[in-house]
């Protein structure tokens, strides 16, 4: 296959999902959201490796499908078929419209991430997929939906900020930014640490991994079928693929990390056992194994980066367990939604709706109102005040009398000041003069 | 004359001629006056495109007229004013189209749109100045043709709001002066120069360069609304939207940013203005602008009023990208100028096309409105995701090159600025996105126009999808030749000798 | 000597078309046009005579001094000559619509008088024919004062008459001081005579307080706001423009050349002067609600700036103060033309009820914003130039505090006149009749300001003009 062909063919797996979210464009095409997926359908289809670059595109970026990628496509594929199907239904709403404008968003924005090369078409293509599937869980949902829908955007706005600082750590050291010379430039970096944490909580605000787990409860409570399928396939397994590609596994040995890393994945296991054992809920099953799972490749991912060696292998591993993990949550929850419709008793009723609002919510709405109340002014109150003063002085009796009278004096005594001043000027200037 | 020096003068009489004529042209020539403003623009975007093919064939464009013995009027053409150049001469293109839709059938256009090509003249006058002295003629003549601007209303909130204008703008220009007239005593030259010319004065000067350059930033300060010489900006939001959205992205704001720019860099010196200790400070006040604006924003529900403090914010991030010494903040000043320019002025074009057909100016009146106008609210949704700041778009690549050369400079703080203005940026923005298009709309709107089956009129709608589509290439196509990020890279190799 | 014919043309001149203009009032228009017109000629071909040849002297009937009439023109003289010229051409083309026949019969004959008088003035080489000059001068401004007719302008015009005499007066004695311990009049021979003594002193005291007075100087300038505001609208643009200007000059000529050199203190206390006349007359100004009451206040602290030049006594100084002179007759003719039309439009000035007139006379408020910009000295304007030179010669010479006063007067003129244009562009709360104002009105107006607006864009050509025959060169050189 020529390059050229395989350039457009990579560029339109998640370039053509991208078009056909303009509602324009996809206006006469009876199935969008199924269409979309062929460009990645024919690359699968394909058994070679290839790959693209693209200077011209941010700062340098590419594209490329390899053995380990063809698995996370496969996944991708089969799951975004599977949702695709199951939000056909209303068709011809502006409801829908919307939806499937912001399922063809995530869709390129996921496949994109599982293709990209670097660091930042990578950021980009998560960033995309976030911002998509927050759109695909609040649009036209009920008040549980949309409180999912703004934890999960505050936290994604938060694992943006910490995986930016990151980039930036990484740009400070290095131009190129693709994965394998990051890696390699970052390790003898003095500031790996802080990058190593950067990217930890990121992903793991991204990925929904205990104990950064707020979003991950609630979004798979109020989630509707088609965005429950995808949780597993998209957001999570997005950040954790992200996980692997840009820490510099195999390239540095730290074992304290590595440790404490063990030790919260073996937390988060527990976590999710007994909370999900006091939840008790069948809806929920699909989140607790989630963090269960989550918590198991944070094990393995501490044990890859406490060895180097542990850690160039760790890389296959990391990208089979992933699709797993994605199949497997679909199934659970697709299972689940099943049962749900056989028996609906099974499936306890979503929280109770009109709950308070939660502090994280309450707060920043707090501080706004208070800012609306002081007023527009610059520093509040005080602009204006100096401004009224000054206008006061202005208008002050003393003021305008002293100018008023001044200039009064001067016309009324006129020819006697004339000839004074006269005399005076002359006097001044004859005294100056000796 | 040759070509090369009358070169900026036909850049400058492009848009002067037609403002000039379209004064005296009575009220319903309405094809002349559009005519007349599409030519001139056109044509002044066609000089400049011959002006960047020479410049880069080495052509040297300057025109030199003297006003005074030893001080020459110098019009000339260095990158970093074909940058400036070339953001506002595209951006009056769209504007003018925008402005003609966004007026049809009000009173007073042959004013307006004289004033309107005069402001654009001022601010090409401002990117092309050559010296300190030719700077100030511009910036001035700026200030005096934007009043009638924003004035244009004629209401008597619109006179306070001139008032104000110019009690700010008028008090920063006389700093300007007392500035400029002070370095002339004292070097002798105000010609910009690359890596500027006061590093050869002595010691025994510094103390006075020091003041002359706090004088100096004051005076550009206000127009480019540093804290605490921002108060005119939200006041200046009962202008129209046209003029609203050219003085956030190109003409005043810019000009104040662009004037900080070159006397950092072709008057000081940006290494002897660390010398002198100066940047820190310039660096800490954009820094306080940056977060006082953003949480003020956040405050607003004036749309308008928060896009002005959002601008407040956005344009110290330019001269935080000055003030943080190094190559890599630089290109990340110098490139955030034009990309401020074209978000912003995309999300004030959205503005004004709510509040032109559905009477919308208020953010809680927004709800739904994204599905009454899915391409203006399509633009703005970009517009916004630019300013937080969002891969791929153009205000990620200027946040980068700022955070990168924060920390190659040194100072890390910033990198934190940067993150809190984000997380502000998206306090504020977010919401109007969601209630655009989460939201169910009301079932009538504050005053609504219907234009058939479009959401709005050709002439509105087209110019903030162009700017929306240029943030996103601008963003996109970083890398690519010829784009802004290529240019300051350009000029950052200029200013500091690389 | 070709230049004679030019020198003189230029006072006999309007002299011959003032007695025209009486003789046969009902063509005075057309004639006082041909005689501006020829005067405008006179001036320039004056220039391009001084540019050859350099400062010129020519004795009158060939005596010349100490006895005869001696006539001297420089760099200096010829900058007030071409002010005058400019001023000139405009308020004749204004007046053409402004005074209706009755008044145009009296007006023209008047202000030829008075044009030959300032000619004659500027070009005088001895301080006899000085004093002769301002007397005349002097009494043709009040007779064009007193044309506007009605108490108040009777009143404004007694009371500038008493003034002006007054300070005639001291000068005159100023001079007969003079005469009487050298022998001479000439202001050359003078020049070389004089030396420090009681008498000398005594006529320095009292020629500058009688030319101060004349000048308006604070706190000499309480007749000025009335009688400039209660002038028709051309009268009021000539006495700002010119006539207190020349007694400026008469003072600037004979520091430059006759006055010992004096303490630093004098120079000190004009400046002082003026910085007081710049700060009470912008405020002043601010607190009119009359618009010709407000541009007359707007004079007096102009007048100030010209003083702040004293102390520097630098060439960058002089030119700046000249420049200043300059602008401001140009810049004040336009504004004073603008108010006129406005007074015209609406019947009144009360700045607060302008009403939109900026739709409805466009043009007079474009003349009105651009010669402010010149007054407030903002470029690209003369009055910016002027600022720059006088403030770079503050700075040079360490006197900052001057160049403060420069841009405080800066501040208070551009609040006036943005609170004026202000208000032209809202409704007032009571409309009223308007009649319609001739076009020549409008645009003599507007061509005004734009001269104001060109002095700064092509500054290099005065400023070379003024050079001629270093008018500042002696004394003024540090």
């Amino acid at each position: 296959m020529n390059t050229t062909l395989s350039a457009i063919l990579l560029l339109s797996v998640p370039g053509y999902p991208l078009l056909l979210a303009f509602p324009a464009l996809r206006s006469r095409s009876p199935w969008p959201c199924h269409i979309a997926l062929l460009p990645a359908v024919i690359l699968l289809a394909v058994p070679a490796a290839f790959s693209v670059d693209l200077p011209w595109l941010l700062f340098g970026s590419g594209l490329a499908v390899g053995e380990r990628s063809r698995w996370l496509l496969a996944m991708a594929v089969v799951l975004w078929g599977a949702a695709a199907t199951l939000l056909r239904a209303p068709a011809n709403q502006p409801e829908s419209n919307h939806l499937t404008t912001f399922f063809l968003l995530t869709l390129a924005g996921s496949l994109g991430a599982i293709l990209a090369t670097d660091l930042v078409g990578f950021f980009t293509f998560s960033t995309l997929m976030g911002y998509g599937f927050y759109g695909l869980l609040v649009n036209g949902g009920e008040m549980a939906a949309q409180r999912a829908g703004r934890i999960y955007l505050a936290l994604l706005i938060l694992a943006d900020l910490a995986l930016f600082e990151a980039l930036l750590i990484v740009a400070a050291v290095t131009d190129d930014l693709s994965f394998g010379a990051v890696h390699q430039a970052v390790a003898p970096s003095a500031s790996l640490n802080l990058y190593l944490s950067m990217v930890l909580v990121g992903f793991a605000l991204k990925a929904g991994i205990w104990p950064l787990h707020f979003w991950l409860l609630p979004a798979f409570r109020s989630a509707r079928p088609a965005a429950a399928l995808l949780l597993g396939g998209v957001p999570i397994a997005t950040g954790l693929l992200g996980a692997v590609h840009w820490l510099p596994l195999g390239e540095i040995s730290s074992p304290g990390l590595g440790l404490a890393l063990q030790w919260l994945g073996v937390g988060a296991m527990l976590h999710a056992i007994v909370a999900g054992r006091i939840q008790g809920q069948l809806k929920m099953l699909p989140a607790y194994a989630a963090i269960f799972a989550t918590g198991l490749f944070i094990t393995a991912l501490g044990a890859g980066l406490a060895d180097s060696a542990a850690g160039s292998r760790y890389g296959d591993l990391a990208h089979l367990f992933i699709v797993s993990l994605g199949f497997g949550l679909a199934v659970l929850t697709v299972g689940i939604g099943w049962l749900a419709a056989r028996s609906p008793d099974a499936v306890a009723p979503a929280k109770r709706a009109g709950d308070p609002a939660p502090w994280f919510e309450r707060w920043p709405g707090a501080v706004v109102r208070w800012g609306a109340q002081m007023g527009s002014d610059t520093l509040p109150r005080l602009r204006a005040s100096w401004l009224a003063t000054a206008g006061r002085l202005w208008q002050t009796r003393a003021w305008q009398s002293a100018l008023d009278g001044g200039e009064r004096s001067l016309q009324r005594w006129a020819f006697a000041i004339t000839l004074l001043l006269l005399l005076g000027v002359a006097v001044a200037f004859i005294g100056a003069l000796s | 004359m040759s070509w090369d020096t009358g070169m900026p003068l036909l850049v400058l009489a492009s848009s002067l001629l037609p403002g000039l004529v379209i004064f005296f042209l009575p009220e319903e020539r309405i094809v002349t006056r559009t005519t007349l403003n599409l030519a001139g623009a056109t044509l002044k975007l066609a000089l400049v495109g011959v002006m960047i093919w020479g410049a880069l064939y080495g052509h040297h464009y300057e025109t030199r007229l003297p006003i005074l013995p030893g001080l020459d009027l110098v019009l000339r053409a260095d990158p970093l004013s074909i940058l400036f150049v070339a953001l506002s001469s595209i951006l009056w293109l769209v504007t003018t189209i925008y402005a003609i839709g966004y007026l049809e059938g009000s009173p007073n256009r042959s004013r307006f749109f004289g004033f309107f090509s005069l402001c654009v003249t001022a601010t090409v006058g401002v990117a092309l100045a050559g010296n300190l002295i030719t700077f100030l003629l511009f910036y001035e003549l700026l200030t005096l043709v934007t009043y009638p601007l924003i004035v244009h209303r004629g209401t008597e909130v619109a006179r306070r709001a001139g008032r104000t204008y110019l009690i700010y703008t008028i008090a920063g220009g006389t700093l300007l002066l007392l500035g400029t007239v002070w370095l002339y005593t004292l070097a002798g030259s105000l010609d910009f120069t690359a890596r500027g010319f006061l590093s050869g004065l002595g010691g025994a000067h510094h103390t006075a360069l020091v003041i002359i350059f706090v004088l100096l930033i004051g005076g550009l300060g206000v127009k480019a609304a540093l804290i605490p010489l921002h108060g005119w900006l939200p006041q200046a939001m009962v202008a129209p939207a046209p003029v609203s959205a050219l003085l956030h992205a190109v003409a005043v704001v810019k000009a104040g940013a662009f004037g900080i720019m070159r006397v950092v860099y072709d008057v000081y010196g940006i290494q002897f203005a660390a010398t002198l200790g100066v940047t820190l400070p310039l660096a800490i006040v954009a820094a306080v602008t940056i977060i006082y604006g953003s949480m003020r924003a956040l405050f607003q529900d004036d749309l308008k009023r928060r896009l002005a403090f959002s601008t407040v914010s956005q344009v110290a991030y330019i001269v935080l990208g000055i003030a943080i010494v190094g190559p890599v903040a630089t290109i990340g000043g110098l490139v955030h100028l034009v990309h401020q320019g074209v978000m912003k002025i995309t999300l004030f074009f959205c503005a004004g096309n709510l509040a032109e057909t559905l009477g919308i100016h208020k953010v809680s009146e927004m709800n739904g409105v994204g599905r009454r106008m899915p391409w203006t609210m399509a633009a703005f949704t970009i517009g916004t995701f630019g300013m937080i700041g969002a891969p791929p778009l153009a205000g990620f690549i200027s946040k980068w090159y700022l955070g990168v050369g924060a920390l190659d400079g040194g100072q890390g703080w910033v990198v934190f600025i940067l993150a809190g203005s984000s997380l502000l940026n998206a306090g504020y923005f977010l919401p109007i996105l969601y209630a655009a298009w989460f939201k169910a709309p009301p079932d009538s709107w504050p005053a609504e126009r219907s234009f058939g089956r479009r959401e709005t009129a050709w002439a509105l709608l087209a110019p903030p999808v162009v700017t929306a589509l240029l943030t996103l290439a601008a963003g996109l196509l970083a890398s690519a030749p010829f784009s802004p990020l290529q240019w300051a890279r350009f000029i950052t190799t200029l200013e500091y000798a690389l | 000597m070709p230049w004679l014919h030019w020198g003189v043309i230029a006072i006999v001149l309007p002299l011959a078309g003032a007695m025209s203009c009486f003789l046969w009032p009902r063509r005075a228009i057309p004639l006082g046009l041909v005689t501006a017109l020829g005067i405008v000629t006179c001036v320039a071909g004056l220039g391009w005579q001084l540019v050859e040849q350099g400062a010129q002297r020519y004795a009158v009937g060939g005596w010349g001094a100490p006895l005869g009439i001696d006539l001297y023109a420089d760099g200096l003289s010829l900058l007030m000559l071409m002010a005058t010229a400019a001023v000139g051409l405009g308020v004749s083309i204004y007046s053409i619509g402004y005074f209706n026949r009755e008044k145009a019969r009296y007006f023209w004959p008047l202000w030829m008088f008075l044009w030959a008088a300032l000619n004659a003035l500027f070009l005088s080489a001895d301080i006899f024919n000085l004093y002769v000059t301002l007397e005349l001068l002097g009494l043709a401004a009040v007779a064009l004062v007193a044309l506007a007719g009605g108490a108040e302008a009777l009143t404004g015009a007694m009371r500038y008459l008493l003034v002006s005499l007054l300070g005639s007066l001291f000068y005159l004695l100023g001079v007969a001081l003079l005469y009487h311990s050298f022998g001479s009049v000439d202001i050359a021979i003078l020049a070389a005579r004089v030396e420090s003594s009681p008498a000398v002193w005594a006529a320095v005291g009292l020629i500058s307080a009688g030319l101060l007075l004349k000048t308006a100087l604070f706190p000499l300038h309480f007749w000025l706001p009335s009688t400039h505001a209660s002038a028709p609208a051309p009268v009021s643009a000539l006495l700002s423009a010119l006539v207190v200007k020349a007694s400026f000059y008469i003072l600037l000529r004979l520091w430059l050349e006759i006055f010992p050199p004096t303490s630093a203190v004098l120079g000190q206390l004009l400046a002082l002067l003026g910085a007081t006349a710049v700060l009470w007359g912008g405020l002043q100004a601010l607190r009119q609600t009359r618009l010709k009451m407000l541009i007359a206040y707007s004079t007096v602290a102009q007048l100030g700036y010209l003083f702040l030049a004293f102390p520097l006594a630098s060439i960058t100084g002089w030119t700046g103060a000249l420049y200043m002179l300059l602008s401001h007759a140009v810049a004040k003719t336009a504004i004073f033309m603008a108010a006129g039309n406005i007074l015209y439009f609406g019947g009144h000035d009360r700045i607060a009820d302008l009403d939109r007139v900026v739709q409805r006379l466009p043009l007079t408020v474009t003349a009105f914003a651009l010669a402010g910009a010149s007054i407030m000295g903002l470029p690209p304007s003369g009055g910016f130039i002027a600022k720059w030179l006088l403030l770079e010669a503050a700075i040079r010479s360490g006197q900052w505090w001057w160049g403060g006063i420069l841009i405080l007067g800066g501040l208070l003129s551009a609040a006036w006149v943005f609170k004026v244009v202000g208000y032209a562009f809202t409704r007032s709360r009571a409309p009223h009749e308007s009649r319609a104002v001739p076009v020549g009105m409008e645009w003599s107006a507007l061509a005004m300001s734009m001269v104001a607006i060109l002095l700064g864009l092509f500054a290099s050509w005065p400023l070379a003009l003024m050079e001629i025959g270093l008018p500042f060169g002696g004394k003024g050189a540090e």
